[in-house]
């Protein structure tokens, strides 16, 4: 992951943006995995849980962490840096807070992880919770890896052994997390009731594409039929009105004729 | 930050003992074989599997557990209360119906937790997500949380719009009956942590809630043992039957009640009303003529005497009349040791010995040979308390022997008709002026009126006589 490179000479204020904007991608792209992350550990002890959920877990949890560790850095050190003018500092404040909440988040989500894995383990599918889900996540984590499709040459058959040693370091990770927390709060100090969020209370809609097939999810079960009977009505009235064209054209032919 | 990090011992919480018992019947209803039976829910187009008939999951349960149907209803009815089951026709019905309702298990992801309890954040991302898919369709109650979450959590709504935002794109990754089973579970898991107003808070125990989550008692030996010396030392105790303390203290009552200043007022006037302090003047440590209500009192009991500095100088003279001064010198003397400096107690023991026990001593007092025996054994470590079974026993003879004679002697009785009754300050002309305002009117207030006109008479004779001598 590259860590910002800041410009030698040059415009200060130009080093200090690009700072700012690798923040931003930065910690982006880690809400985009904490994300993620969250929706894969939904799935864990149900019926989809399998080694190759775990496998996409970890993996998931690796990246978040590395880049965790760069934004840490990053923003630690900018923060700390007395000369930041007011407005990059701000900027500045916003990112951390919206790190903070990601790590709270990444926590939870690794806490719980690690406590259901210690309940549902693996080698007895028989405990698994039925909860209706069939797919698996694997696209899911391509979206949170950034790669365009999962490779899928690890067998998904790992080694048991694997399991445990994977549980064992989740709770070492998960007390370096603790630790991280801990010293960013020693080291940076923001006041939390000083920082402005950008957006307005109510988000807008996502872009077109998202909004139409996300019109989709909203199906509630109390009502079934009510997609398709708009797409019905909608037919219905082109069938109309076709039909109500193709009388007035017969009849305008017919007037020409029989006139 | 709102967490509670691990590490700085913020408070490690537990998983309610009844959450542990309802997922392992949750994790028995699993089983391939002995488990629920399970259908497929048919929306228009998707199918969806793992749904049960609320019928299938009381018959199972009586089945599994050997219990009638109504101990059936009940226990199912705490597991669809809880969040472990979650109805799939209507949502905000968190009921159990024994009939062909659909049902559907929770991910364990979801499962009602103390240890890890909803967060503001979470449900501020839930409700972000909900507005944009809803498009700003959101129920009243949600409006209004939502609002107010975004006041309380201002700082970070950038975040939460974000997430909620790459929660979706994430979602959308997966298979549309994937999507659906995925949303309920969710407002399942909302419906149970952040209920509509009206509805009541499952997790919120009321009264009944255990005061500490994390403590646990381990049912060991120790523990026993413990309950069992507590037990004992319980059974130990001194008890008196009711009827006879109760009857001790009307007795009390009835007996110091002319003395109560709320009860029956303060001669002249009560000082804290009237700020006059003649009451204080008159009932200091030390006067020329005690009032009566003070002399009466040293009738009471014995301590009441001897407390009185008045009181203690008049007994004084009385015992020396009778030639058991000593008595009194002594009592006093071990009353100095107990409450006096530790520094000098070591002196203090040794002059009391000198004075008084030694033998052939110049006031030497009459104690049993075996209290005598075991206070001068104490006396080689002299200590605050080592003359205390002597001056105990001195303290009994002269309230069993000396203090009813001198209740009976002159030197007493002259003492009372000496004693003087204060008046009661005259009434004010002025209504609001307040100065001899009792604190409670009572009736008893005239029975005073009536001694107070004899006391008066007897008083000033005395008195008269006193002063001219």
């Amino acid at each position: 992951m590259p860590l910002v490179n800041n410009k030698v000479g040059d415009n200060s204020t130009v080093g200090k943006d690009k700072a700012l904007a690798d923040g931003e991608a930065l910690v982006d792209s880690l809400i985009k995995v904490v994300a993620c992350y969250r929706h894969l550990a939904s799935c864990v002890g149900s019926c989809t849980d399998s080694l190759q959920l775990r496998d996409e877990l970890r993996q998931t949890r690796e990246k978040a962490q590395k880049l965790s560790v760069a934004i840490c850095h990053h923003l630690t050190s900018h923060l700390r840096n007395k000369s930041l003018p007011e407005e990059q500092r701000k900027e500045m404040e916003l990112l951390w807070v919206a790190f903070s909440s990601s790590l709270e988040l990444l926590h939870v989500d690794m806490c719980k992880v690690f406590k259901m894995g210690d309940v549902f383990s693996l080698a007895d599918t028989g405990t698994l919770v039925q909860t209706g889900l069939q797919g698996g996540g694997s696209e899911v984590a391509a979206r949170a890896l950034s790669i365009p499709d999962l490779n899928q040459a690890q067998p998904p058959a790992l080694p048991a052994g694997l399991e445990s040693q994977e549980q064992s370091t989740l709770e070492q990770e998960i007390s370096q997390i603790d630790h991280m927390i801990d010293d960013m709060e020693m080291k940076v100090n923001v006041l939390r009731w000083m920082v402005e969020p950008h957006g307005p209370q109510y988000a807008d809609p996502l872009s077109s594409t998202d909004s139409a097939s996300l019109a989709l999810l909203s199906v509630d079960e109390e009502r079934p039929g009510h997609q398709p009977l708009c797409q019905r009505s909608h037919i219905f009235v082109l069938l109309l009105l076709f039909a109500v064209v193709f009388v007035a054209a017969t009849l305008s032919v017919c007037i020409f004729l029989f006139s | 930050m709102t967490i509670n990090t691990l590490a700085k011992g913020g408070w490690h919480r537990e998983q309610m003992t009844c959450f542990q018992k309802m997922e392992k019947v949750i994790v028995a209803m699993q089983d391939p074989d002995m488990g629920m039976k399970m259908r497929n829910q048919r929306l228009l187009i998707t199918v969806i599997p793992h749904a049960m008939t609320g019928h299938d999951i009381i018959t199972w349960l009586i089945q599994k557990y050997s219990i009638c149907e109504e101990e059936a209803l009940h226990l199912g009815g705490m597991l669809v209360k809880y969040g472990y089951i979650y109805p799939l026709k209507e949502p905000r019905s968190i009921v159990l119906h024994p009939d062909e309702t659909p049902y559907r298990f929770q991910t364990p992801y979801f499962w009602t937790s103390t240890r890890w309890p909803a967060s503001e954040l979470d449900y501020a991302i839930y409700l972000a997500k909900k507005n944009i898919r809803k498009q700003g369709e959101l129920m009243e109650y949600e409006k209004e949380r939502y609002s107010v979450l975004h006041k309380r959590i201002n700082h970070t709504w950038d975040f939460v719009v974000m997430q909620a935002r790459e929660q979706l794109r994430a979602s959308k990754q997966r298979r549309k009956a994937d999507r659906i089973v995925l949303e309920c579970q969710e407002q399942a898991y909302w419906l149970i942590n952040r209920p509509p107003p009206g509805v009541g808070n499952v997790l919120d125990m009321g009264l009944e809630r255990p005061n500490n989550f994390s403590l646990r008692v381990t049912l060991n030996s120790d523990y026993y043992k413990r309950e069992i010396e507590t037990c004992r030392r319980a059974l130990g105790r001194n008890r008196v039957k009711s009827s006879i303390c109760l009857e001790g203290f009307v007795k009390y009552s009835e007996q110091y009640q002319n003395h109560d200043p709320i009860m029956q007022g303060c001669l002249p006037s009560n000082p804290w009303i009237s700020d006059d302090t003649a009451h204080w003047t008159m009932n200091a440590e030390v006067v020329p003529t005690p009032t009566r209500l003070r002399v009466e009192c040293w009738s009471f009991s014995f301590m009441e005497l001897l407390k009185d500095v008045m009181g203690r100088k008049e007994f004084m003279t009385y015992l020396e009349k009778e030639f058991s001064g000593e008595n009194l010198c002594f009592w006093q003397a071990c009353e100095d040791i107990r409450h006096g400096e530790s520094s000098k107690i070591a002196e203090k023991v040794e002059e009391v010995y000198k004075n008084f026990l030694a033998p052939g001593a110049a006031r030497w007092v009459n104690i049993d040979s075996k209290t005598m025996d075991k206070t001068l054994e104490g006396i080689k470590r002299p200590h605050r308390f080592v003359m205390d079974d002597a001056q105990m026993h001195i303290y009994f003879l002269m309230k069993k022997d000396s203090y009813p004679r001198y209740l009976k002697s002159d030197l007493y009785k002259n003492m009372l008709a000496k004693a003087i009754v204060p008046q009661e300050t005259k009434k004010s002309v002025f209504p609001f002026m307040r100065r001899q305002r009792h604190s409670s009117p009572s009736p008893a207030q005239a029975a005073a009126q009536a001694t107070e006109g004899d006391g008066r008479g007897k008083g000033a004779g005395p008195a008269g006589t006193n002063s001219d001598v």
